[in-house]
């Protein structure tokens, strides 16, 4: 809740805030979808600000468990937007994404990632 | 199953151990521990701190060029599978893991020859230098008495 993250695709917005984790009471964790709202967005995009938007955690600075065991954490906190589906809104993504979206039925978002760590 | 190597400390990582930190720009670096994770915090530099790898193999205090260490190399294409192949490559780990802690130790030896002859010559310094330290107490004890007890102390002051 109330987390400011960077969006990293070409939706047109710049920067949401998480207002609902959609799983999990203790806030939302890498690979976890979100309720998001814009707070800052580039003139003419898909997106405008104020909007309310769904949105998948594909970095977070905060380590996640990988299932062997070992743990793995980002640089910032960064978020895809998506609709309610699950698809994603934009056509890009930026930077790099952890492998897990596989296994939380986001193959979208994975195959258009620059680097897949 | 891939055993890693510690951006660090350069140790192995074994699988389900240690933290992984990808950067921004998709570099990855792998910690073995959390003191590891945590001298990357600070900034440290591998190269500057004593326990690391890359210390000791830039200031000579171990092995650096040697044919074994071309064994242990990073393949990206994966190996069909061959039984006699995998039975060779299992001895063949024994043998060269044997060479290399032969060669490790002499190496080591060679790096520890001058030792011995040093510590003589600084102890030899040293006794010279702060006779004066010893000297008085000798001196006090009246040697008449007691030989035997005085000779001890001085013996134990020399070493």
């Amino acid at each position: 809740m109330r987390t400011n993250l960077k969006v990293v695709d070409n939706s047109g917005a710049k920067r949401v805030m998480c207002i609902q984790a959609l799983k999990g009471k203790k806030g939302a964790r890498l690979g976890d979808m979100i309720v998001a709202s814009v707070k800052e967005a580039q003139a003419g995009g898909k997106v405008k600000k104020g909007q309310v938007v769904y949105g998948v955690v594909v970095r977070a600075a905060m380590q996640r468990g990988r299932c062997d065991g070992s743990e793995v954490k980002f640089d910032d906190n960064a978020v895809v937007l998506v609709n309610k589906q699950g698809e994603p809104i934009g056509t890009r993504v930026f930077g790099p994404v952890p492998h897990e979206l596989r296994k939380k039925k986001h193959v979208k978002i994975l195959s258009l990632a620059e680097h897949i760590a | 199953m891939r055993l890693e190597k510690c951006w660090f400390c350069s140790s192995t990582i074994y699988p389900g151990h240690g933290i992984q930190f990808v950067r921004n720009d998709a570099k990855i670096f792998r910690f073995c521990r959390s003191k590891c994770h945590k001298n990357f915090k600070m900034k440290r530099n591998p190269r500057k701190v004593k326990w690391t790898k890359a210390y000791r193999r830039l200031h000579g205090k171990d092995m650096t060029q040697d044919s074994t260490f071309e064994f242990e190399r990073k393949r990206n294409r994966p190996e069909r599978y061959d039984r006699n192949v995998t039975e060779n490559v299992l001895k063949a780990i024994k043998k060269i893991s044997k060479v290399r802690h032969a060669r490790e130790e002499e190496h080591h030896r060679q790096r520890m020859k001058g030792n011995k002859v040093m510590k003589l010559k600084e102890d030899a310094k040293e006794l010279e230098q702060s006779i004066h330290l010893v000297g008085p107490l000798v001196k006090k004890d009246d040697m008449k008495k007691e030989k035997i007890i005085p000779l001890r102390e001085d013996h134990r002051m020399e070493e």
